[in-house]
């Protein structure tokens, strides 16, 4: 009984320390900077439209927004169409070549972004792509590919021989098997790899940061500019762009649950 | 419905043999149990016989054709896996139906073909749940239907009821029976469990480290194993054996160790005098008798199981240990003397060093 209790206050806490800050700035995206600014925090205040509106109003913000969308989910795209396919390969054949190949995708993680970043400058500004959305979709992809077939092995391999021998012995071929047996049963882990790979290059930075100037850039991009508008942080102007950064995520995840739950729920019904 | 030939088939895992050499015939209709002890290669020899490993070497017929190198799909080839290996993202009709659906079956075809299936095997109210929604003997159903439905040459089975229980095994022992009575389709059935094997058979292929010990009915398996790993394979409770010395006195014969010395009939065994043999007696071939005769064995029993209608008394003789099945309402009781003659003609004798049974053809 204490202990469900002590173990529930744990969850509670912990909870919280997640959450409060996440409400926290979603409450000052709607606050006037004066509200914003005085030593004791302000539960009640009147909301203000104020940021929200002018964050929207902002040319730059609505291509970066636009760019994020194309380039992020491009290249999440991308990183399903090649990365599953080599992950199930990986994970059916294991020897000591896949092994090497399963670790070496993930090493061009190891290095640090800035490593990464100037070759491809280089690349891009030789291949006249510098500061395109199609060089960004092509960059992400390699970091959406590793991901994806670093987290989609696992999956795989849950996956029973058996069953895909039953679809042998039902007629399948290979790439048959593959489409319809080995990806619907293995696709509750998959979700995490899309899940993960979408947020992290939804988030990315530094490679985006180096590799756009104008036509192409991000979100994260956009929103860092504007902390940098003059002497005085516009905190609520931040903390609205913050919100509008985490919303497209966090209605993937949603999404994303709920087509887990429903499996879930159907398996213990 | 087709014969399946097996010629000289080999099986080699890297540098570890698993299958050495192994030649049968299958008639068309028959139904072919492989047993044996876990390990000995019945699941790769059934797999190699589906298309799902490699043959290393000989050459695999089914319906006359040499299949080494076909595909699953191309072997007209059934098989029902041990863990029923259902597709889970499936419902049931589904399930039952993939197989059809690759080869564009029409699919009012594939409807009525489902139902004639599922109504044999009383489906029916699940077909549209999924796989997980199912008990394990349901399942097995599903597995089987899923086999059925594409009216193969030949089905394989492997273990497919080792997940059961023991009552639900007995029912499904018992569907597959019937269900081989109406469809006659060629079989081959995996299992280590000899009640299956003897009461799903038409013939036993008793296997042991990848070799055939012995093929033939359940009643030849059972009444002349050819060797005492056979002998000791086939029959609950098993056969008990002792080892003792061919002796001849006159005209008569006599098998003679510690505390033993029964004579037996020369003319079933080639035996020499002096050979080292084992002498093996099924627990059910004792009976109790009252007097000492050259048939009986003496000892103390020391533990006795009660199985009901029959009891297993266990008793000493010398220093092994026999077992002999008796009605339940004679048993003796504990530590009591106990008295029993080997029924005529029911011993077997093995050598001693080769395991081969002694027995005249
Ligand atoms: N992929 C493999 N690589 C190496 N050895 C293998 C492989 N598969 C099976 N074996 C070996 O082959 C032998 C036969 O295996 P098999 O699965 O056919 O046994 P089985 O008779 O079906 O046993 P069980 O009753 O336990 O299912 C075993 O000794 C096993 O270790
Ligand atoms: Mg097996």
């Amino acid at each position: 009984m204490i202990t469900r209790f002590l173990g529930k206050s744990l969850l509670v806490f912990c909870a919280a320390c997640v959450l409060v800050p996440l409400l926290w700035t979603l409450m000052n995206a709607f606050k006037v900077n004066a509200d914003l600014l005085t030593p004791v925090p302000q539960f009640f205040f009147d909301p203000t439209f104020e940021n929200i509106t002018y964050v929207l109003s902002r040319q730059s913000v609505f291509g970066a927004l636009y760019n994020s969308l194309i380039i992020c989910l491009s290249a999440v795209g991308l990183g399903l169409v090649l990365g599953l396919p080599a992950a199930y390969a990986i994970a059916r054949n294991p020897n000591r070549i896949t092994q090497e190949i399963q670790f070496f995708v993930l090493s061009l993680r190891f290095l640090p972004p800035v490593a990464v970043a100037i070759p491809f400058m280089v690349i891009w500004l030789n291949l006249g792509m510098y500061d395109t959305r199609w060089s960004m979709i092509i960059t992400y992809s390699l970091i959406t590919i590793s991901i994806t077939i670093w987290l989609s092995i696992p999956g795989f391999q849950q996956v029973p021989k058996e069953i895909e021998e039953a679809a042998r012995v039902d007629g399948y071929g290979p790439y048959a098997v593959f489409a319809k047996v080995a990806l619907p049963v293995a696709m509750k882990s998959l979700l995490g790899a899309l899940a993960f790979s979408f947020v992290l290059v939804w988030n990315e930075f530094m490679l985006a940061l180096m590799l756009t100037t104008s036509d192409a850039k991000t979100l994260p991009i956009v929103a860092s500019e504007m902390s940098q508008q003059g002497l005085n942080v516009p905190w609520g102007i931040l903390n609205a762009a913050v919100v509008l950064l985490s919303i497209p995520p966090l209605l993937l995840l949603g999404l994303l649950s709920s087509f887990l739950n429903r499996s879930f729920a159907q398996k213990n019904r | 419905m087709a014969e399946i030939v097996c010629q000289n088939i080999k099986k080699n895992y890297g540098a570890v043999e698993v299958v050495p050499d192994f030649s049968l015939h299958v008639e068309d209709h028959e139904f072919i149990v492989f047993l044996g002890p876990s390990g000995c290669g019945k699941s790769t020899m059934l797999r190699m016989l589906a298309g799902l490993e490699e043959i290393t070497g000989g050459q695999l017929m089914i319906g006359g054709k040499v299949v080494n190198d076909l595909e699953p799909r191309d072997r007209g080839i059934a098989m029902v896996f041990q863990n029923y290996a259902l597709y889970p993202h499936m419902t049931i009709r589904d399930n039952i139906a993939f197989g059809l659906r690759r080869i564009k079956v029409p699919e009012h075809e594939i409807k009525s073909r489902t139902e004639d299936v599922t109504s044999v095997l009383g489906l029916g109210p699940y077909l549209d749940r999924k796989p997980t929604e199912l008990s394990g003997g349901q399942q097995q159903r599903v597995a089987i239907a899923r086999a059925m439905i594409k009216t193969p040459d030949v089905f394989l089975f492997d273990e497919p009821l080792s997940n059961l229980d023991a009552k639900l095994r007995a029912t499904m022992r018992e569907e597959i029976a019937r269900l081989h009575k109406k469809l006659r389709t060629t079989t081959v059935y995996v299992t280590h469990d000899q009640m299956e094997a003897m009461t799903l058979a038409d013939r036993i292929v008793l296997m042991k480290d990848g070799q055939i010990e012995q093929v033939g009915s359940p009643e030849e398996i059972y009444e002349r194993p050819v060797s005492r790993f056979v002998a000791s394979f086939i029959g609950t409770p098993a056969m008990n054996f002792i080892e003792l010395k061919v002796e001849q006195s006159g005209t008569e014969w006599f098998v003679v160790g510690e505390g033993v010395k029964l004579t037996f009939d020369s003319s079933r065994f080639d035996v020499s005098v002096g050979q080292q043999v084992t002498l093996g007696v099924r627990p059910s071939d004792f009976e109790a008798v009252s007097e000492v005769t050259d048939r009986t064995l003496a000892g103390e029993c020391d533990l006795i199981e009660y199985h009901g209608d029959q009891a297993l008394v266990s008793f000493r003789v010398g220093s092994v240990h026999l077992h002999a099945l008796v009605a339940a309402r004679q048993r003796p009781s504990e530590d009591e003397h106990v008295l029993f003659q080997i029924r005529q003609n029911t011993s077997h004798l093995f050598d001693a060093t080769t395991g081969r049974s002694l027995l005249k053809q």
